[in-house]
């Protein structure tokens, strides 16, 4: 039943050979399916078929026999007597067989009518082809033949990649901005199935449905947008407005599906331009540099110039202190000399001239130089000899 | 016995003639029962149907939704420039016997085929349609024009037995000989870009430099000025302190700070001195009884 899924014969050509050859024979019952797939083969494979069951025959009619014999040994008949089939005992063999025949046919019935359905699966179950019902996972009984039932993997995540390509030099990717720059954009949609029954039933490629709704919807999205915002803050809102176009796009089918979500893989410039990207990336970064550097210098400079002000200024005040300590100190000591000069002012004074010159002359080299004794007569004084003499 | 060989027979043919006489529309398909292919009737519901065997064929139709892709074609909007588009179509057949009268033998791929002839001329006309520029299709109204086509489409595809759902429209790329050209226009917009904030960077490195310059030069001439003022003050203070002092006997002081002077001036290794013995250093020198003094010599140096 799972294999009926996809292989239903549902295109109508072959269905068309299918049907003929039902028609053609008492053996149609089995070319129904089986002659399905291959259209325009019908006719030989009537042709084919036909040795191969009647070499079957005989077969099934050498386990007829020997069941039969088995059974009448069971029931304590005669066991191996006849070859061809009794004349007396045929009833009470006869209704014995049936019974077993019809227990082994109620179990071949019952093996065909019940199934299983795994957690994430759901059965849709057709009765004489119309829909009927969805069952749950579990154990499920579907009447041969007059319910079919299909079953649908429903709540496992399938993933279609879109955009892919573009890394074999496609491209797949690539998409246009309103203000016509080209973008590269890979992405993933997420889906499962909500309704099992219109996803089996509306929908004859869901994968190529979902790969080209994603495709146009992101298309359409990429189409009305600006390249820069793609590129980072949109992202996010591009992604759920994706979304949310596709599902409602599936929703227009009832496609019974889900979008899980979509995974915005990649929006890139495109390989060709992506240098150029990154270049103003690095210029931004440089930008910073530079403004960062000058905040640098700015900093240092002025510290220093801080430095230097404050400097000056101290050296000011010291130079106050100092200019006006020395001037006191020399006015006081100028105050009490004067007290004394004033209690003896010629003697004070003499002294002081006296004692000064001492001091003077004393520390220097002194030539005496009697002007009147020369006469008239310009003495010659060495000077340069004298000063080195004295070194 | 004899009547087994020929029952038994005779119930396996019976059975056949049933079974190919019944048959099953499924929930995904339609039929049409054909008798020596005249329609004799449509099938529209689901479930166990009957025909004539032999003389009757059933033939099976997929209801569900069909899906079409079309090969990108190139269109030329208002604006003149050239877009490459291709869509996808979904339908499904809503009326198997126009289908069959329309699309004959060929099945879906026939209608395929069909369909992408209906398609492509009206993406063109839609697209090429007056004030239709490429910034039309490359904007939100995009999806405006993708409901004309449908529009259209839907009923061209009509009488065909079809139902065209919705055509919309996947890539709208440039031809390819123009890529590279926008590839160099987006380049270019980058290094522009990229120029620009290095510029800027500059700009603002500079403006900031020259700011730290000036408020360097304005600091330190500021405090320049403060220690000029002080200076000043201190000069001020001192000379107030110096008149104040020596302003007591102007006399006295001139001698005093004369001496002063002589002292700093003169105490030091270098120097020599020329004397007259008439200065009155040496007024005791050659008269005991001393002289008049005479003007101090001036130094050598």
């Amino acid at each position: 039943m799972r294999c009926a899924l996809r292989g239903a014969p549902l295109e109508q050509q072959g269905v068309e050979t299918g049907m003929a050859g039902n028609s053609g024979g008492p053996w149609g019952g089995g070319g129904g399916s089986g002659g399905g797939g291959n259209r325009g083969n019908g006719d030989d494979n009537r042709g084919g078929r036909r040795p191969g069951e009647g070499q079957q025959i005989p077969e099934i009619d050498e386990i007829v026999r020997k069941g039969q014999e088995q059974l009448r040994v069971l029931m304590g008949g005669r066991g191996g007597g006849s070859g061809g089939s009794g004349g007396g005992d045929g009833p009470a063999f006869g209704r014995g067989s049936i019974v077993i025949g019809g227990l082994a046919l109620f179990v071949l019935w019952l093996w065909a009518s019940v199934y299983t359905v795994a957690p994430e699966e759901r059965s849709v179950e057709l009765f004489l082809g119309e829909r009927f019902a969805v069952r749950e996972p579990g154990l499920n009984f579907a009447p041969w033949p007059l319910v079919a039932a299909e079953i649908v993997e429903v709540t496992t995540n399938r993933t279609e990649s879109i955009g892919i390509a573009r890394s074999g030099g496609g491209d797949a990717g690539l998409m246009l901005t309103t203000d016509e720059n080209i973008v590269d954009i890979d992405f993933e949609v997420v889906w499962n199935i909500s309704n099992p029954e219109d996803y089996l039933f509306n929908l004859a490629e869901p994968e190529a449905t979902v790969r080209a709704v994603s495709e146009a919807a992101m298309r359409e999205i990429i189409a009305a947008s600006q390249l820069a915002p793609i590129l980072n803050r949109d992202r996010q809102i591009i992604a759920d407005t994706v979304q949310q176009l596709i599902q409602d796009t599936l929703n227009s089918y009832e496609s019974g599906i889900n979008v899980v979500r979509l995974n915005l893989d990649r929006a890139d410039p495109p390989v060709e331009v992506i240098d150029a990207f990154r270049d103003v990336q690095a210029a931004e970064q440089e930008r910073d540099r530079l403004e960062r550097q000058a905040d640098a210098y700015a900093n240092q400079v002025l510290a220093g110039a801080r430095g230097e002000a404050a400097q000056l200024l101290e050296e000011s005040e010291g130079y106050r202190a100092r200019v006006v300590n020395e001037a006191e100190g020399e006015a006081s000591r100028f105050a009490a000399v004067l007290e004394e000069y004033l209690q003896a002012p010629d003697v004070t004074r003499t002294r002081l001239y006296l004692e000064t010159m001492e001091r003077v002359l004393g520390g220097m080299e002194t030539i005496i130089l009697d002007t009147d004794s020369t006469g008239g007569v310009v003495p010659y004084l060495p000077l340069n000899e004298l000063r080195t003499r004295g070194n | 016995m004899r009547k087994a060989t020929f029952i038994i027979p005779a119930i396996v043919i019976v059975l056949a003639i049933l079974m190919s006489s019944v048959f099953i529309v499924d929930e995904r398909q339609r039929a049409l029962v054909l008798r020596f292919g005249d329609i004799r009737s449509e099938i529209e519901e689901p479930g166990l149907n009957f025909r004539w065997p032999i003389i009757e064929q059933v033939v099976l139709y997929d209801s569900r939704i069909q899906s079409l892709d079309t090969a990108p074609i190139e269109v030329t909007p208002s604006d003149d420039r050239r877009l490459v588009v291709d869509a996808f179509a979904r339908y499904r057949i809503i009326d198997t016997r126009q289908f069959r009268l329309a699309v004959g033998n060929g099945g879906l791929r026939e209608a395929d085929r069909l369909l992408e002839d209906i398609l492509n001329p009206q993406i063109r006309a839609v697209l090429g349609a007056d004030g239709v520029t490429s910034n039309t299709i490359l904007s939100s109204d995009r999806a405006e024009l993708m409901q004309r086509i449908t529009a259209q489409a839907r009923a061209l595809a009509e009488p065909l037995g079809l139902d065209v759902l919705d055509v919309r429209l996947k890539q709208t790329a440039l031809p390819l000989q123009n890529l590279e050209a926008t590839f160099a226009r987006m380049r270019a917009e980058r290094e522009r870009e990229a120029t620009d904030e290095r510029a800027r960077g500059e700009e603002a490195a500079q403006r900031v430099r020259a700011q730290a310059d000036r408020t360097v030069v304005e600091l330190v001439s500021d405090s320049a000025r403060e220690a000029e003022i002080i200076r000043g003050e201190a000069d001020a203070e001192r000379n107030r302190i110096f008149a104040e002092a020596f302003g007591q006997d102007p006399d006295f002081f001139e001698f005093y700070r004369s001496m002063t002077a002589y002292e700093r001036a003169l105490t030091g290794e270098n120097s020599s001195m020329v004397m007259s013995p008439d200065s009155a250093f040496f007024d005791f020198f050659a008269q005991p009884g001393g002289r008049a003094p005479v003007a101090v010599p001036a130094p050598v140096e």
